[in-house]
């Protein structure tokens, strides 16, 4: 966030700077490189927790080197000026966005182990049973098995993306788990919790 | 199943519960809910808590279904 504001800083700088001789041309590019540097240091994280306002800023960079190419250096230095707040906003937006996912995360990986291991018990016991429950068919049954399969890698790859600090990757993929947890326990008439609807 | 199963109090809470009604015996409800009347065993281990004998069970009592 430090370095943000430092390239913050030099874009309002470049932008203090227009009153040159060669009719603000030195200036605007100094500005609109400082917004790509600072865009290219947020994006990263940017794009992975809120992609629309993300690209929004990236829209706005482009328009303001189009601006530039145009030889309109006081539309590109003025566009440039404009990105200072939007370029700190988004790394804003994108550290809260954050925030609020690991806070996700961490109520689904205190309380989906629980549903997954009552899944796990209930297929073992149905596997041991020489015909299975009334309203659960072998189809069922079968679909609940290879589902729990899915559930088990997919719940150990949320964990190795949270891991890597993948916070949306890691809640993309429990989000995957929640939605198939919930399907087979509809399937094998077992109560699904409110966590999971 | 529908109307005597209930989930516990925690929003992720899982625990199946069944109450006993009038006739019902552990291999009944084995039965119900596995579709084997043999597995009562696994419905009695797992409500040793409330249960000393699997063939004494009392109407209104509360059992977990694994």
């Amino acid at each position: 966030m430090k370095k943000l504001f430092a390239l913050a800083l030099v874009i309002g700088l470049a932008v203090g700077v227009t009153a040159c001789g060669d009719g603000g041309k030195a200036a605007a590019d100094t500005a609109i490189k400082a917004a790509e540097a600072a865009f290219s240091a947020a994006s990263a994280e940017a794009m992975k927790y809120v992609p629309d306002e993300a690209r929004s800023v990236e829209g706005a960079i482009a328009a303001a080197r189009a601006a530039f190419d145009k030889g309109d250096f006081k539309g590109a230095t003025a566009a440039a000026s404009e990105l200072t707040a939007k370029i700190t906003a988004l790394g804003e937006a994108a550290t809260a966005k954050k925030a609020e996912l690991t806070t996700a995360w961490e109520g689904l990986s205190t309380g989906l182990p629980g549903v997954v291991g009552a899944i796990t018990s209930r297929v073992e016991i149905l596997s041991k049973s020489k015909k299975l429950p009334q309203g659960i068919t072998q189809e069922a049954f079968d679909g609940a098995k290879s589902g729990l399969d899915m559930i088990n890698s997919a719940w150990t790859e949320a964990n190795d993306a949270f891991k890597s600090g993948d916070v949306a990757g890691a809640m993309a993929r429990a989000s995957t788990v929640k939605a198939k947890a919930a399907e087979i326990m509809a399937a094998l008439s077992m109560p699904v919790p409110d966590a999971l609807k | 199943m529908a109307d005597t199963a209930k989930t516990g109090g925690g929003s992720w809470d899982a625990t199946q519960w069944y109450e006993v009604k009038k006739g019902d015996t552990l291999s009944k409800i084995a039965e119900q809910f596995y579709g084997d009347p043999k597995l009562y065993t696994t419905i009695f281990e797992a409500n040793q808590d409330v249960l000393k004998d699997p063939n004494l069970i009392q109407i209104g009592q509360k059992l977990r279904i694994p």
